[in-house]
């Protein structure tokens, strides 16, 4: 098992929901970026999203697409974000982290993704590719790290299965049809879906998208294995770039492990 | 005679390229419209439906006129156009929005969505949509509102909402992104008609097979007129649904060449282009895997190109395929040659073309050369130019 399996087991075990915190790489600066992973694990998050930065990120609402045009403008590439990743884990060995981005930037950089393992990394997820295909057809191959895949409201039920097969470390269910950022969770069709994926996997399902305060946080850590935030605190990383006071975005995010736990 | 037009395969790849590579939420719209898409198009109340509005609403066919002081200019082979400058709403793109808008009628989807560049595409899916009285959301890069003011105007009268769009390099790509996440957000009451040869399987498919009939009509004409098929087909590539669209039905004709031009903007090897078949590698943008304007860290290059509509970092993934296996052939003009074809055209015809195909119409000067005074060459003139009259005249210093 590799880090992100055994911190889902460890907090299953103890009867608790797993906080996913999403920050873009190099929004404001990686330096920014490696600080505030580290404020994310002392504020009780368990698992670490790294946007990573593309010019046309289609399923990004406005709050995060702003955030990668930050970052694209101080040149952020995959290979400085692992650098950054390496530094991270000289001091931190055992919190998850996952890359989450777009198709084009890891076929990219695909020497990096065969010793992303070795790396520090844990899991990637890729927004544009259906869960169905296998990664390694695209050259992004490394069977020591886990392929979370996306299952929204719309996904048939022929392809959950076929994408449940095809994932591992956790399912990543969007809460809602739209881009992330957006509003209106619709809980009974989130219990639902959530209920249903649950037949074909064991693996756990953590629950994304609209989600903005503590309590719509608790409400799907009812039905989901975690909960997973990113706009509200990309948008929080930016109200604060110029004065670095997360102070704010700290008791956020304890805010949010208390409600989900 | 070859089987290169049996593409794309079952998952929507012409070899290596295409494909479906979108958010998850979009798989079931994809999966739906490529359903309803196989069982109507061979369904003879659909084909009749879709060739009556093609007469009746959009005019065709459109001519294939002799251009005998252009021919005579040249001083090489004959020279005829394909007018699809000709067809209602001026451009080739009606063909495509009004076959698609059927699909939508077929699919019971209240609201229609598109992306834009010139604006051509704006106007032929807002044109549809308000025929059949359907509310209907157009995407436009914020530059491209600028460069292209009249028909943002003309989008706004056939009563569609305009949306410009800031982010990126503010042009048809990131209205593409819009167009997306929009679709994403309201997949189940919502038709997007793309309006290019690009985007994830099925559209660069649905997009050929209707604009097919230019290709169609063009056999039937060749042999009217000249008694045999063209010895080259030449037409301008932006996304490449013009191009696709002439060339289709040709591409089991081998001894026919097909001919894309791409937008040069300050020339190819000052990297300052809209040429990803030239200057590009494959890479996966807006759904497909295609010939792509990227740097080495898989960041999509912004473009340029003095015509709005070929200002695009991407090509269809079947121009890709076809450029692979040596079907099809791609060049580049710079918008300076544009221009020059595009005064020259006008002067010599009486026919202004669009920007977008004065690219085309530019590689003629060296085509004509190639080939012998007996040649047939067609040029697909894609639109009409009313639409360029404000950034030519810009160029050429005249304020109004």
């Amino acid at each position: 098992m590799n880090k992100l399996q055994i911190k889902l087991e460890d907090l299953k075990d103890k009867n608790k929901k797993a906080l996913v915190a999403y920050l873009v790489a190099g929004d404001p600066d990686l330096d920014t970026t490696l600080e505030l992973m580290h404020l994310f694990v002392n504020s009780g998050v368990d698992v670490i999203e790294i946007g990573v930065p593309f010019t046309d990120p289609i399923a990004e609402g406005p709050i995060i697409q702003k955030a990668h045009d930050r970052a694209l403008k101080k040149d952020i590439s995959l290979k400085n974000i692992v650098d950054m990743v390496i530094k991270f884990r000289q001091t931190n060995t055992d919190t998850p982290i996952v890359l989450m981005g777009y198709l084009n930037t890891f076929i990219s950089h695909s020497d990096l993704i065969e010793e992303s393992d070795k790396l520090g990394i844990d899991a990637l997820l890729v927004v544009d590719i259906p869960g169905e295909l296998k990664l390694d057809s695209y050259g992004i191959s490394n069977p020591n790290i886990d392929t979370i895949s996306l299952i929204s409201p719309t996904t048939a039920d022929t392809r959950i299965k076929q994408i449940t097969e095809n994932s591992s470390g956790f399912i990543y269910y969007v809460n809602l049809r739209g881009v992330t950022g957006s509003s209106n969770l619709d809980m009974t069709e989130i219990e639902q879906n959530i209920s249903k994926i649950r037949q074909y996997t064991s693996i756990p399902t953590l629950a994304g998208f609209g989600i903005k305060t503590p309590s719509d946080a608790k409400i799907l850590a009812k039905c989901a294995d975690g909960v997973i935030v990113g706009s509200s605190i990309v948008e929080m990383i930016d109200a604060v770039k110029e004065t670095k006071d997360f102070s704010k975005i700290e008791e956020y995010l304890k805010d949010l492990n208390r409600a989900i736990n | 005679m070859s089987n290169k037009e049996n593409f794309p395969d079952v998952n929507g790849f012409f070899g290596e390229y295409g494909g479906k590579f979108v958010p998850e939420t979009l798989m079931c719209a994809l999966d739906e419209l490529e359903t309803t898409y196989n069982n109507l198009k061979d369904d003879p109340t659909f084909i009749k439906e879709f060739y009556k509005d093609l007469s009746h609403f959009v005019g065709r066919p459109s001519p294939l006129y002799f251009a005998q002081r252009l021919t005579e200019h040249y001083g090489g082979g004959n020279i005829w156009l394909k007018r699809e400058d000709l067809n209602h709403t001026g451009a080739h793109k009606i063909n495509n929005t009004v076959g698609q808008i059927l699909l939508a009628k077929h699919m019971g989807k209240k609201r229609i969505i598109a992306e834009t560049g010139a604006g051509q595409h704006g106007v032929a899916t807002a044109t549809v949509a308000a025929r059949l009285g359907l509310e209907c959301h157009i995407y436009m890069g914020a530059e491209d509102v600028r460069r292209q003011s009249l028909n943002v105007y003309r989008i706004k009268l056939l009563g569609a909402h305009v949306h410009p769009v800031d982010s990126g390099s503010a042009t048809l790509k990131d209205a593409l992104n819009e167009a997306l996440r929009d679709w994403v957000t309201n997949v189940d009451d919502t038709y997007y008609i793309i309006g290019s040869v690009t985007g994830p399987h099925p559209y660069p498919m649905i997009v050929r097979d209707f604009n097919s009939v230019v290709g169609q009509e063009l056999i039937t004409q060749s042999n009217e007129l000249f008694n045999k098929l063209p010895d080259a087909v030449v037409a301008c590539v932006g996304g490449g649904s013009n191009a696709m669209g002439a060339f289709y039905p040709f591409i089991k004709e081998d001894d026919v060449r097909l001919i894309g031009v791409e937008a040069g903007g300050e020339g190819v090897e000052t990297g300052e282009h809209a040429a990803p078949l030239n200057d590009g590698t494959p890479g996966v943008l807006h759904g497909a895997r295609s010939y792509l304007m990227q740097d080495e860290a898989g960041q999509v290059k912004d473009t340029k190109s003095v015509s709005a509509g070929l200002d695009y970092p991407g090509v269809g993934p079947e121009h890709s395929w076809l450029k692979d296996i040596g079907r099809a052939e791609y060049v580049a003009v710079s918008d300076d040659e544009a221009l020059k074809a595009f005064h020259e055209v006008t002067e010599l015809e009486g026919i202004m073309p669009a920007l977008e195909t004065a690219h085309a119409f530019a590689y003629l000067p060296i085509l004509m050369k190639e080939l012998g005074p007996e040649a047939n060459v067609v040029v697909n003139v894609s639109g009409r130019g009313d639409k360029d009259i404000n950034t030519v005249a810009q160029i050429d210093g005249i304020e109004f």
